[in-house]
């Protein structure tokens, strides 16, 4: 763990960042924004409410400001993540920094793993900064401290996700426009595509077993964080939220009883979760995005154990 | 410190380095020098664990840059032909950056950073960022970086190129420095005359091959010698180059299968003298004519102005 904060591509450029106002400024920013959101929300609910003689205002109202911010701060990270880690590595090709790092004797993995986590700094700043705007759902109820830290943890690791990918694009890529144009499809096609695909999976599943009452998940879903977080959210928000699945057959519901799950992963489904199965598996892709990229980026590869002695070790 | 055998690059078909050999004393500034496109890049970048040879092998301190990269990298400083800089960061925290990468704990490379900056004369652009910095002294500033974590070779690729005569000088005193300091270091330049006051000895490349290394000046002797001659010879090889080396206008032999190419200082008409004492001699001459032999050829090559090239 130490090692991780003492990587020196990692320090160097959060050190820049933290020192530059435009950080400070922007953060300000988006927190402001997320708060008039917030205000606005909360007066036109009141508002309407108080019209139509409104009843249990207070923790539906919570609810609902909670799924709008979770909903915000989730696009931001979609939106904004890969336009920054995709110019990490094809950047400092185009800039000519690259050698100079690659004849230190870093890692290749470590290069790749310091300018993915630096490159996407201030939008984890973004994020971590927008926990205490969050906790204004407190006031309200319904939401409980532990599912903002659930909400976060799986931030985290989408975020980890979509670096993964523009990383992984930045190292392919000589130029970072390229990089992040694909980057930009890869991830929104992934995102479109899975969610077809498995909704078509689901219904052709649903055709041949008309008289089916348990859940089934198809693959795809799992590969889609949105899948994801609207599914945590439904969980977060047991039945009253109404969210979830509810468009796509699945309801939160199950989670309050013990339905059965058919589908891949179903094993894993019934212990973590749809999110936390999505969870589990996009972290795997992440890591195998990484190592290739940590791969392709090493000047000199030896196929062959790198322990093999060396003739000599002496000194000319 | 350096040594390079039978090394071999190939970029698809192309092959840029064609069975280099050559050998780097410890403690030497050696000139590496060809006209561009020789492969002298090529060659230092895969002595600085960046590219991956063909085939053959580069050993530095006896470590082999395929095997061995990470200790090679700790013994090699290298400054590339071309480079760039980080924005926002000042010259230090540039220096502290890269030492911080080598693994030098914070004290020790803030202390080595400030000599470093004081050795290539920027010790008052400290707190400079280094995009603001003009290209002489990002050059210098980058050659401070390669020394950051104390190597004991440095592969410096054309660093004098784009330098005034001014810069040249200062240059010429760092590398005496650094020589002082007992570092060796590879420099090319496809200018032979850039590198002939700094350097102890000489390698010139041209089309992956290394044409004649050695002592720089045997070598700058010989390309003094104004005529390349080519002899072809029936046999007696041996006798033959007896003879030629002791006569004082030769400058240099070089053998190749029954041909002798030598270099002669003299003018045309002090060239039949030299066909009579081999003839005299009985030494079997099948062919004896002036060239624009190889050598030559690279010589004026490596030797023009740069802006001729
Ligand atoms: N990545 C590459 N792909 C294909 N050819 C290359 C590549 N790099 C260098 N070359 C070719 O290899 C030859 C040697 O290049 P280089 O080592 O840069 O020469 P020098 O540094 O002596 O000018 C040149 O002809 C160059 O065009
Ligand atoms: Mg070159």
């Amino acid at each position: 763990m130490k090692r991780w904060f003492s990587n020196p591509v990692l320090a160097s450029e959060l050190k820049i960042r933290m020192r530059s106002w435009r950080t400070v400024l922007m953060v300000v920013g988006y927190l402001a924004i997320m708060l008039a959101i917030a205000y606005l929300f909360l007066t036109a609910s009141v508002r309407t409410m108080s019209r139509y003689g409104g009843v249990n205002i207070s923790s539906n109202l919570g609810l609902q400001l909670y799924m709008i911010l979770a909903f915000i701060q989730f696009m931001l990270i979609i939106i904004l993540i890969p336009a920054q880690t995709a110019g990490a590595i094809s950047g400092e090709r185009e800039k000519q920094t690259l050698d100079l790092l690659l004849c230190t004797p870093l890692s290749s993995l470590s290069i790749v793993l310091g300018k993915m986590l630096s490159s996407m700094s201030f939008v984890l700043l973004l994020t971590i900064a927008s926990i205490p705007l969050f906790s204004l759902v407190f006031l309200f109820g319904g939401i409980a401290p532990m599912d903002i830290v659930t909400l976060f943890a799986f931030y985290l690791i989408t975020a980890f996700a979509v670096g993964s990918i523009g990383i992984f694009c930045s190292v392919l890529f000589k130029k970072t426009s390229t990089a992040t144009v694909v980057a930009y499809i890869v991830i929104f096609a992934l995102g479109i595509i899975t969610l077809l695909l498995g909704t078509y999976m689901m219904s052709e599943f649903l055709g041949r077993n008309p008289n089916f009452s348990s859940v089934y998940i198809p693959f795809p879903f799992y590969l889609n964080p949105a899948v994801g977080l609207s599914d945590l959210l439904g969980q977060q928000s047991g039945n009253t939220g109404g969210m979830g699945l509810p468009i796509l057959g699945i309801s939160s519901a199950m989670y309050n009883a013990n339905v059965a799950m058919t589908g891949s992963l179903s094993w894993m489904a019934q212990k973590l979760g749809i999110w936390g199965t999505n969870l589990v598996i996009i972290s795997v892709i992440s890591v195998v995005l990484l190592l290739i990229s940590a791969w392709v980026i090493k000047p000199v590869r030896t196929i062959h154990s790198s322990k093999r002695h060396s003739a000599g070790t002496g000194v000319n | 410190m350096l040594v390079v055998e039978d090394l071999v690059k190939r970029y698809g078909k192309f092959v840029a380095v064609d069975h280099l050999n050559m050998t780097v004393e410890r403690g030497h500034v050696f000139g590496f020098v060809g006209p561009n496109g020789a492969g002298k890049t090529t060659t230092m970048r895969i002595a600085a664990t960046l590219l991956a040879p063909t085939s053959g092998s580069v050993r530095v301190a006896g470590f082999d840059v395929v095997e061995e990269p990470i200790k090679v990298r700790r013994k090699v400083g290298y400054m590339p032909d071309f480079f760039g800089v980080y924005d926002n960061l000042k010259a230090i925290e540039y220096l502290d950056f890269y030492g911080a990468s080598y693994g030098i704990p914070y004290k020790e490379r803030q202390k080595t950073a400030e000599g470093l900056l004081d050795l290539v004369g920027l010790a008052n652009k400290r707190d400079t960022y280094v995009d603001s910095l003009s290209r002489g002294m990002k050059q210098r500033l980058c050659l401070a970086r390669s020394l950051m974590h104390d190597p004991e070779l440095l592969i410096l690729d054309e660093p004098a190129s784009g330098m005034d005569p001014r810069a040249r000088v200062e240059l010429k005193n760092i590398l005496k420095e650094l020589k002082n300091m007992g570092k060796t270091v590879l420099v090319s330049s496809h200018i032979l005359s850039e590198l002939s006051e700094m350097c102890d000895s000489i390698g010139i490349i041209e089309h992956g091959r290394l044409v004649v290394s050695g002592d720089v000046r045997n070598i700058m002797e010989t390309i003094s010698g104004r005529l390349t001659v080519r002899i072809k010879l029936l046999d007696d090889m041996d006798r033959a180059i007896n003879i030629l080396k002791e006569q004082p206008m030769v400058s240099n032999i070089f053998q190749e299968d029954d041909v002798l190419e030598i270099g002669y200082k003299g003018k045309d008409e002090d060239l039949w003298p030299l066909l009579k004492t081999l003839v005299v001699n009985d030494v079997p001459v099948i062919s004896f004519s002036k060239t624009d032999g190889n050598l030559e050829k690279v010589f004026m090559e490596v030797t023009q102005d740069e802006e001729m090239v």
